[in-house]
């Protein structure tokens, strides 16, 4: 954790390609060589494979060989951090942010196993992965917010109440709509359009926009700042496992679509919604202290999902486009 | 005066008295402005009815579940009643939610993760419409359960599931 770039560097870098050198590093590295892989680099992963995506024994077959301990991470520096070098204002920014993961990662967990039922047997191993690991991001979040942020609570329901008040109101959009598309594809497993439907908020907007955009800020301030080196290890690693979930969950979109042309409907159905609803806040994140504003932050949603878009070829229609372009900030010099 | 028995006639009427008066100032200071320029926006133009229904209503012998029963138009409630188990229901939403859990959103707990934490369900009612409008809706939840009133049982013991 040498290297201090602009956490905002990725906003002015665009597509790149990584060196064998890098992929192998982001693939092969163990949990305590995560701390050494630059973060930006594991978000340009994510987009590597997403035109020839992988297979899901082989995503299966990765995570056997990526899956970490979260209970191998020792928090004691990251505690000191927190309390003796941060500013209060820079504590405020990241729990604010951090929180909406700290739930986010629970929702996705209890939301999934329902969308294994009607999946492909090669997809289960996957999923049946993936649910291991939302489970252990679960425990990553509690274990960080009880021994770095100081919460307490008998269990972890109990750190999920006392982080929600920093939860925004505007939470419910994207995850209450998950909720309900669990329930939906909980009553009829096999309905492909509803398995679209969830697909597209859940692998393409939740994991591949929301989750990669916020890693993003606050693993670039860690970096940038030279803290939290328990929290950059254990969510680089996270982000690495998100890079098969948001693969595989690009990869059974664009089957859907390539079997039944007609579920690029349901896709922009979705996104219809979900970008209704995308350019509202109910209060005001103040990201500054970690070095970002808001509109860098949601023009860094917005190149998430063209470029994901993009890759597995998912045109928008043209008052897709309007609704995008409405939402969409507008940057100074971007 | 005496508090109207929840999901009985007079609530009724309460419910559509604080639904046309809307959030609290309290509510509306807490949160951004342009959260409740949408919550307007969405409000002046929603076309649409819900039935909320409470499953396990305490009850008299005879009756059952029953559901609230609220009709928007022109950002106004025009129609807000309670309609009992044998009667006609046809509403653009339909939801339903245990008595607990509607007694634990009256004693405050939030109306946010009684969406996202499914004790409210959709059982009926286009999934991708309804959302467009969650965030009216979710405010609109928090003030009928604010609405003073008798619940006919005491509840223990709720977690989220």
């Amino acid at each position: 954790m040498t290297q201090r770039k602009s956490p905002t560097a990725i906003l002015h870098e665009g597509p790149r390609a990584l060196s064998s050198d890098q992929v192998r590093e982001i693939e092969e590295s163990d949990l305590a060589g995560v701390l050494h892989v630059d973060i930006d680099d594991v978000i340009e992963y994510v987009h590597k494979d997403l035109k020839s995506l992988p297979g899901f024994t082989t995503l299966y077959r990765r995570y056997l060989k990526q899956r970490w301990d979260v209970y191998d991470l020792d928090f004691t520096q990251d505690k000191a951090d927190w309390d003796e070098k941060m500013t209060e204002d820079e504590r405020q920014s990241f729990i604010a942010v951090a929180s909406g993961f700290h739930h986010g990662e629970r929702q996705v967990e209890i939301e999934l196993p329902v969308f294994m039922i009607g999946a492909s047997e090669e997809e289960k191993l996957h999923i049946a992965a993936q649910i291991e690991d939302e489970a252990r991001h679960t425990v990553f979040f509690d274990r960080f917010y009880r021994e770095v942020v100081g919460l307490q609570g008998d269990d972890i329901m109990d750190i999920l109440d006392a982080s929600f008040p920093w939860v925004s109101e505007t939470f419910v959009g994207p995850f209450g709509l998950l909720a309900y598309q669990a329930d939906e594809v909980r009553r009829n497993p096999y309905d492909e359009r509803a398995r679209v439907r969830y697909g597209t908020n859940y692998f393409l907007w939740i994991e591949g926009v929301l989750a990669l955009s916020v890693m993003k800020v606050t693993l670039s301030y860690a970096r940038w700042r030279g803290f939290l080196p328990a929290y950059y290890t254990g969510f680089t690693a996270t982000c690495r496992d998100e890079s098969r979930h948001v693969q595989g969950g690009m990869r059974y979109l664009q089957q859907a679509v390539r079997k039944d042309p007609s579920m690029i409907g349901e896709i922009h159905n979705t996104l219809r919604t979900i970008l209704s609803l995308s350019g509202v806040n109910s209060r005001q994140i103040y990201y500054e202290p970690l070095g970002w504003t808001e509109d860098e932050v949601r023009m860094l949603f917005f190149q998430q999902l063209r470029r994901k878009l993009n890759d597995v070829g998912i045109d928008l229609t043209p008052d897709l486009e309007e609704l995008l372009r409405r939402v969409q900030p507008v940057l100074a010099g971007g | 005066m005496a508090e109207p028995t929840f999901f009985g006639k007079e609530w009724a009427g309460v419910v559509r008295d604080a639904l046309t008066a809307g959030p609290s100032e309290q509510a509306r200071r807490d949160k951004l402005p342009m959260y409740w320029d949408f919550f307007d926006r969405i409000r002046s133009a929603y076309p649409a009815s819900w039935a909320l229904g409470c499953r396990n209503l305490p009850a008299a012998p005879g009756e059952g579940p029953a559901y609230l029963f609220v009709q928007w138009a022109g950002g106004v409630v025009t129609s807000c009643q309670v309609v009992g188990p044998d009667e006609p229901l046809d509403a653009t939403y339909v939801l339903g939610m245990d008595y607990p859990d509607w007694k634990a959103l009256h004693d405050g707990y939030d109306a946010q993760r009684t969406v996202m934490y499914r004790k409210i369900m959709l059982e009926d009612g286009d999934l991708l419409e309804f959302f467009k409008g969650i965030y009216f809706f979710v405010e609109c939840l928090a003030v009928i359960a604010a609405v003073p009133a008798r619940y006919p049982a005491p509840v223990q013991g709720l977690r989220a599931r």
